[in-house]
């Protein structure tokens, strides 16, 4: 089971389909842009991870017309995206402390 | 090298290559001819990372597998695993001691039965106490001892989930 906080790859993969369905390969890719070259996922772990997200009902196959063979595209469900928003809302509240801590530390 | 991948993708579970097979060999295809044009270096990289993500993956899916065989038992029996939503039921001490009951009075029954019957062995010159006498009289014992470990083991995850410790992965530090 999926629980916040996510880790940096689960987040990844949630925000590259946060914008619209994506198959395998282009996450893989998305995510490797997404953190300028320093997650590069292989694909065992990219499918482990959407194999548990998936169970979890985060995100769900997505049906597109004329699919190639051996392509699926995945979405993120109205449940998979408020968690993924309770994830953005957490790291900004840490993002905003953090940065008050250390001006308050610097003055 | 594709020929590997389709070897190492043989080691996951049949459910999750049934599932995700096809689709993984896709992008391994999709990444391989993309990486093919630039470097061996490159491509020797990716084979490293791509076998051990799939080694990993597959260790990962068989012990997923696994844990929801138990989990699925679980709820056949009435929640023994140990997972998140986990609740030791009180009925284990009840059970536990009636398994014990059972054992000690089979000991016990055992023990009738060998000293209604005659013995027939002819007398030992000296005084040798049988082997299975003496494993008869630890046996108690050794389930006793084992008794006692699972009574505390069940007193300690009790404590923990009394304390609340296992809800502490769900907490939020962000703002209401």
């Amino acid at each position: 089971m999926e629980s916040l906080p996510l880790t940096e790859p689960v987040l990844l993969i949630l925000l590259s389909l946060a914008g619209q369905p994506q198959h395998g390969y282009a996450i893989l890719k998305d995510v490797e842009r997404m953190s300028s070259g320093r997650v590069v996922l292989s694909t065992g772990t990219l499918y482990g991870a959407l194999r548990r997200l998936l169970d979890d009902e985060w995100i769900e196959r997505y049906e597109e017309e004329e699919t190639p063979r051996g392509r699926q595209a995945y979405r993120l469900t109205p449940h998979g995206r408020r968690n993924l928003q309770m994830e953005i809302d957490r790291i900004k509240h840490i993002t905003r402390l953090a940065t008050l801590r250390v001006a308050t530390k610097e003055r | 090298m594709l020929a590997i991948y389709r070897k190492l993708l043989r080691l996951y579970p049949s459910e999750h290559r049934e599932l995700f097979g096809e689709e993984m060999l896709s992008v391994l295809i999709e990444e391989r001819s993309e990486i093919r044009d630039i470097t061996r270096i490159s491509e020797g990289r990716l084979f490293v990372r791509e076998t051990a993500g799939l080694l990993m993956g597959a260790l990962r899916a068989h012990f997923r597998a696994f844990t929801e065989i138990h989990e699925e038992l679980s709820f056949v029996t009435g929640r023994f695993a140990m997972h998140n939503g986990f609740r030791f039921p009180k009925s284990t001490i009840l059970f536990m001691a009636l398994i014990l009951g059972c054992v000690l009075t089979a000991i016990k029954k055992g023990q009738d039965i060998a000293s209604s019957v005659p013995n027939v062995n002819p007398p030992l010159p000296v005084h040798i106490q049988p082997v299975h006498s003496i494993l008869l009289g630890g046996m108690p014992l050794f389930f006793a001892f084992f008794y006692a470990a699972g009574l505390i083991g069940w007193a300690i995850l009790y404590a923990l989930r009394r304390s609340g410790a296992h809800r502490l992965s769900d907490v939020s530090t962000a703002p209401k």
